[in-house]
């Protein structure tokens, strides 16, 4: 461990040394967390729906009394979905090609359904099989439901002018008939003008209960419909580009990166400089060496971003910023994520043997470590199993559960467990392939 | 008599190619061993499985209990961006030396390096070679395996080189290098072996 330490310290002089390398190392992960950022801002944008209407849906729709405008009801209810109007074919077609996610398609009779309210009228959902459809589904069951509480709204409007016209009387239409009602009120005061036997009495009471009980209806019927109400109260917490989430992305992928890197070009350098075969090291203390960089550099470089993501939050008055408490336990995730990546990046050193190999070898596997860091194993399960091989996943769940969780011990404790049995595993693969770095 | 060093059908091979056939060698204390032949016919490779820097494929090499190897490659192996001083005390405190920066101070002399603060990288091929050889040095070796040493040395440096190496010769030690220079076998060495394709001839 003593001569580790030693070559640990030459190559931190090195890096110190080496400006325009440093800046490279920390600007080159942090340019492809910034991407990363972007690409997931990207993801959280509205997916392209088709919408195919095949009933001729007019602007305007009369329900009831009421009129029910469909393009701003659909502009509404859309606000998670992009919807397009294209016909059958041509939505198809993009369908195919995934220029839309979906189609929405609305069958010949939904107006006659609607306008009737008889049945329910049917929208057809139609997806493409990709591993995001469920994401779709939800999207456009979504968007459904919105349309359905605008539809409610338009029908507990219209019924209510059934209930407002027993109460008060007057003329109205049903099913395309017109009809005229006495109404409640005009009962009571007709009744008022007889002679008030009890079985007059009695009618009378019985049409001021049901003027009482008619006047709850509105209250009733938009209750019955919608049981569950949401309340958005926006602006709290953090606002996206502050939030844990983009910390704990931000800090796996920059550190991940720069500690693969680093470790991948500083032992493959050893080979280049032609020092491994007089060094008075083993190999073995070699690789820890460079393990040892990556867990050192990662820990240094990332509590720096921590600290200042804590002063940017702590300077901009961010609601919900406790920037501090935390570091320690992502100094410690940073230093067995920097080990890990670091014995990832040893073992690409010792495979590509020539530091710029081995650095174009780096930057190759750091990409699809980071696609599978930021795409949720359930969404993409292959890409789930593959990724809980590799350090970045379990470095990030460490990062979020720090950031995140109350109560993280549990979630913690798991993740550093298989960082450093996947450090270990690792460092014994770099251990023995680093035989190849002799010759 | 016990040798320093063997190699018992040390052999090395590239792939298909065979850059070493399977080659027996003693070294004694106080021989100086030559290894001369063309390019490509093995001495580097021969010395580097000597030292121990190049695994054989085949065969062994064996040390006497005890006995220390110092190794001067041909292509210096050092740090570029580290000073000469850095360099050798790092590889001192890495041999676990007493007193690196002493050590260090008495080999910049003893080859006539400058003590600045110029990354060893920037040196020219023969301060280069010098710090190569330093380093070969540290530790006071009782082997001295050296790949011409003396190919990229001023004639003042040459004489020291082999001066060193006489002193590691008669304290008990020996010297094993690789030349092209026609006259240092003749000048230095004991022994001369020829390599012709992998083969001692």
């Amino acid at each position: 461990m003593r001569r580790a330490g030693l070559i640990l310290a030459k190559d931190l002089r090195v890096l110190r040394r080496s400006p325009l390398l440093l800046a490279a190392a920390v600007g080159y992960p942090l340019v492809v967390a910034v991407l990363v950022a972007l690409v997931g801002a990207y993801a959280g944008t509205k997916p392209r729906v088709a919408l195919v209407d095949e009933a001729g849906l007019p602007p305007a729709l009369q329900v009831g009394d009421r009129v029910f405008r469909i393009k701003p009801a659909i502009d509404r209810a859309g606000r998670e979905v992009h919807i397009v109007r294209l016909t059958n074919e041509e939505a198809r077609h993009q369908l195919d090609t995934g220029r839309v996610v979906a189609i929405v398609r609305v069958p010949h009779g939904f107006v006659s359904d609607l306008r009737a309210m008889v049945r329910s009228p049917k929208l057809e959902l139609e997806t493409s099989p990709s591993p995001f459809s469920g994401r779709i589904v939800r999207e456009v069951q979504a968007f459904v439901y919105a349309l359905n509480r605008e539809l409610q709204g338009a029908y507990i409007g219209s019924n209510l002018e059934y209930v407002n016209l027993l109460q008060r009387g007057g003329k109205g239409t049903f099913l395309g008939r017109d009809f005229d009602v006495l109404g409640l009120g005009r009962t009571d005061r007709l009744l008022a003008a007889e002679p008030q036997t009890p079985a007059v009495v009695s009618v009378r009471k019985f049409v001021r209960a049901a003027r009482l009980a008619l006047a709850q209806t509105g209250d009733a019927l938009r209750a019955t419909a919608n049981p569950i109400a949401l309340v958005h109260v926006p602006e709290r917490g953090r606002t996206w580009a502050f939030s844990a989430q983009v910390q704990a992305y931000a800090l796996t992928l920059t550190v991940g990166l720069l500690a693969l890197l680093l470790a991948a070009g500083s032992l493959a350098a050893e080979r280049d400089e032609n020092v491994i075969g007089r060094l008075p090291a083993t190999l073995g203390e070699l690789v820890t060496a460079k393990v040892a960089l990556g867990a050192v550099v990662a820990g240094l470089l990332g509590t720096a971003m921590a600290l200042a993501f804590g002063i940017v939050i702590e300077t901009a008055a961010v609601r919900g910023g406790e920037p501090w408490q935390r570091i320690p336990l992502v100094t410690l995730g940073l230093v067995l994520a920097g080990a890990s990546l670091g014995a990832l990046g040893c073992l690409v050193a010792a495979l590509a043997r020539d530091a710029r190999t081995a650095l174009l070898a780096a930057v190759a596997l750091a990409l699809p470590l980071a696609f599978v860091a930021v795409v949720p194993a359930d969404a993409v399960r292959v890409a789930g199993a593959i990724g809980s091989l590799f350090p970045v996943v379990h470095a990030l769940r460490f990062f979020s559960a720090a950031l995140y969780d109350v109560s993280p011990w549990r979630t913690l404790a798991a993740e550093a467990a298989w960082l450093v049995a996947i450090t270990a595993a690792l460092w014994a693969l770099a251990r023995v392939a680093a035989r190849r770095l002799l010759v | 008599m016990t040798a320093l060093l063997a190699a018992r059908g040390a052999t090395r091979r590239f792939g298909d190619h065979v850059a070493l056939h399977p080659t027996d060698l003693e070294v004694q204390a106080g021989d100086a061993v030559a290894l001369v032949g063309p390019n490509g016919a093995g001495k580097s490779t021969l010395l580097a499985l000597l030292a121990g820097s190049l695994p054989p494929s085949a065969g062994s090499v064996e040390r006497a209990q005890g006995a220390s190897v110092g190794w001067a490659p041909q292509r210096a192996g050092l740090y570029g961006r580290l000073t000469p001083r850095e360099n050798l005390e790092l590889f001192a405190r890495l041999a676990d030396e007493p007193d690196p920066p002493a050590r260090a101070t008495a080999l910049l002399e003893a080859l006539g390096l400058r003590d600045d603060a110029r990354p060893s990288g920037v040196l020219s091929v023969g301060q280069r070679q010098r710090l190569n050889l330093a380093l070969a040095l540290l530790g006071d070796p009782d082997i001295l395996l050296a790949d011409e040493p003396t190919a990229a040395l001023d004639d003042q440096a040459r004489e020291r080189f082999w001066e060193l190496a006489a002193g590691r010769r008669a304290a008990g030690g020996a010297v094993v290098f690789a030349t092209q220079a026609g006259d240092e076998p003749a000048r230095y060495a004991t022994r001369v072996l020829g390599l012709e394709e992998g083969r001692l001839v």
